[in-house]
């Protein structure tokens, strides 16, 4: 009973989430531009010097699966900002004096945030296919993409929401995003290989959430080669969750 | 039956002690108002009773749940608005309502009727479709109002309800909380820092200064404890003022000969026979005016200022309060 509620919860905070784009469309196009960028302009150039050994794969099939991963968690790591502005505007007072448990509220509201970073999928979709670069694009790529693209947003979301509780101020959360999020971009896999990485930031990248995200991405789009992808998938969830729960117990400090 | 009961409460926050051990009790159906300037620790009262903060010490009880022991049950009885903007502006007033109505789990059978209900008691059924970020102030207020009652609940908490409403828009919204609670029955406690809502809605009003209760009662309790009302005689003849002392009224010391002022208990019902003892004197009067105690003289008294010296701090306590989250405090 308290299971089915606390589903319905979750639900209902991410329905109308998701409803409130439909009334204003334009952050669809703000999350259009950053990929666009990084794939039209860096892709581009870097394609012609071929600096980067990716194998048998051009640096363009490499870079995409990175590029859409970094797409997504740009925009998630700072969804805590939401929660400053609702906590501001009076919405989070009033959410919190409904009977809906504090976790409820965090996942509902990461689920609205996995889902929105679908759209960037599409866009990378549509970007790869302009400047042709080969995908292996099929329907079971494209769900599993998908699934693994609404994970990563959550946990990026869920991570960023966690800050925003203990830090409380929008200059802060702005903050930290800005700080954590090019070390986490540049010390994953997503624009080069790990293996040209030296020793001390190999370490870093293997503990890096975002190079779990690409490895996955890139296993589904790129090489075809399955052997990761569980445990992938299997890390981005624990520290999906790990966050998850975190942000729940630190939730209410944010309206104090 | 009391379905608030507050007892003992006491929140510091760091070296500053917000509410300081405060009790009192609503009864059922009961409009309590707690009346105060800002900083007097009324929004504190109220987010401990929602069991959105915890207390430092002391309890409190909703419908006879504690509010440290059950915090879900307490929520899931409560209804609140806060006094910032809590409808979603992004949302139509009909989607604002299904959000709630979902969230309480209004079974799905019901949940039609029960959103068409509150829209028509509030009067928004024919904006409900359109963007919440269009309606005016007092639209706005009331469709906050209308999404804590889809859930009907024990206890309503108004936290600064009128707060940035024109007086036209004010006494709208006035009169919705009155029907709410002719209708069903709601217990009903606001907090509020103008002396007008106090009197005009509230059974029964707690004076809270500094974090402290400093008085309880009825408005005009309150306001009989100043002593009453004070009646102006204006006459040509000069033994009125004589006549009057003689009669066993209370002058006042600024009385002059043409005018005489004095403290009756109550005004209104007082007047006539003023004027029929006099004329059976042979004093003819020629106008009389009728000052009533007011509550900011009541506040006067019992928090040694007016309320109303603390109203232009108002944008002031936002900046700071503002400021003051800014730092993170």
């Amino acid at each position: 009973m308290t299971m089915a509620r606390s589903i319905i919860n979750i639900f209902t905070i991410t329905e109308f989430e998701l409803r409130k784009l439909r009334h204003d469309f334009s952050e669809v196009f703000m999350r259009v531009i950053q990929p666009a960028l990084w794939l039209l302009v860096f892709g581009e150039v870097f394609a012609k010097v071929c600096v980067l050994p990716t194998g048998s794969y051009s640096y363009l099939q490499f870079l995409t699966p990175g590029v859409l991963a970094q797409s997504v968690i740009f925009v998630a790591i700072f969804y805590g900002l939401m929660l400053v502005w609702e906590r501001d505007l009076g919405l989070l007072h009033k959410l919190l004096s409904t009977p809906a448990p504090r976790y409820s509220i965090i996942i509902g509201k990461a689920l609205s945030a996995g889902v929105r970073s679908i759209f960037q999928a599409v866009v990378v979709f549509a970007l790869a296919l302009v400047i042709q670069v080969h995908l292996n694009i099929n329907l079971v790529t494209v769900l599993g993409v998908l699934a693994v693209i609404v994970l990563s947003g959550m946990c990026f979301s869920s991570l960023s929401m966690f800050l925003a509780s203990l830090l409380r101020t929008r200059e802060r959360v702005m903050g930290i995003g800005q700080v954590i999020t090019m070390p986490l971009f540049f010390a994953s896999s997503a624009i080069y290989p790990i293996d040209i990485m030296p020793d001390w930031l190999k370490v870093v990248a293997h503990i890096n959430p975002l190079s779990y995200v690409v490895d996955a991405l890139r296993a589904m789009l790129v090489t075809g080669d399955f052997s990761h992808i569980l445990v992938d998938i299997g890390a981005l969830a624990l520290v999906t969750a790990i966050l998850i729960g975190l942000a729940s117990i630190a939730f209410n400090r944010i309206i104090r | 039956m009391n379905i608030i009961e507050v007892e003992s409460l006491t929140k510091h926050f760091g070296q500053v002690t917000a509410v300081d051990n405060i009790s009192f009790q609503v009864g059922k159906g009961e409009i309590f108002g707690l009346l105060g300037p800002n900083g007097a620790g009324k929004t504190t009262t109220i987010r401990c009773l929602l069991t959105l903060i915890k207390p430092t010490s002391g309890t409190a009880r909703v419908c006879g749940i504690d509010i440290l022991k059950n915090p879900q049950q307490v929520r899931q009885i409560s209804g609140c608005v806060p006094q910032e903007l809590s409808v979603d502006g992004e949302l139509t007033g009909y989607e604002n309502l299904l959000f709630y109505a979902k969230l309480f789990h209004i079974p799905s059978a019901i949940r039609k009727k029960r959103i068409e209900e509150v829209l028509d008691f509030m009067q928004l059924t024919d904006r409900a479709n359109d963007l919440v970020k269009t309606y005016s102030g007092g639209m706005m207020r009331r469709l906050e109002i209308s999404q804590v009652m889809i859930n009907r609940p024990q206890a309503l908490f108004l936290d600064e309800l009128s707060i940035g409403l024109d007086p036209a828009a004010k006494r709208v919204v006035w009169d919705y909380v009155m029907r709410l609670r002719e209708e069903f029955d709601t217990t009903i406690l606001l907090t509020t820092h103008d002396m007008n809502e106090a009197d005009e809605l509230c059974d029964r009003i707690a004076i809270m200064n500094g974090g402290k209760i400093v008085a309880t009662g009825s408005p005009e309790e309150l306001k009989l404890r100043l002593g009453g009302d004070v009646v102006s005689i204006t006459t040509s003849s000069p033994d009125c003022a004589l006549v009057l002392s003689e009669l066993g009224y209370q002058l006042l010391p600024q009385s002059r000969d043409s005018v005489c002022d004095l403290v009756v208990k109550e005004g209104d019902s007082e007047i006539p026979h003023i004027l029929e003892r006099l004329k059976s004197r042979g004093i003819t009067t020629q106008s009389v005016s009728l000052k009533r105690a007011t509550l900011d003289d009541v506040f006067l008294r019992y928090a040694g200022k007016r309320i109303g010296e603390s109203e232009a701090d108002w944008q002031r306590t936002r900046m700071m309060r503002r400021t003051l989250r800014r730092r993170g405090q």
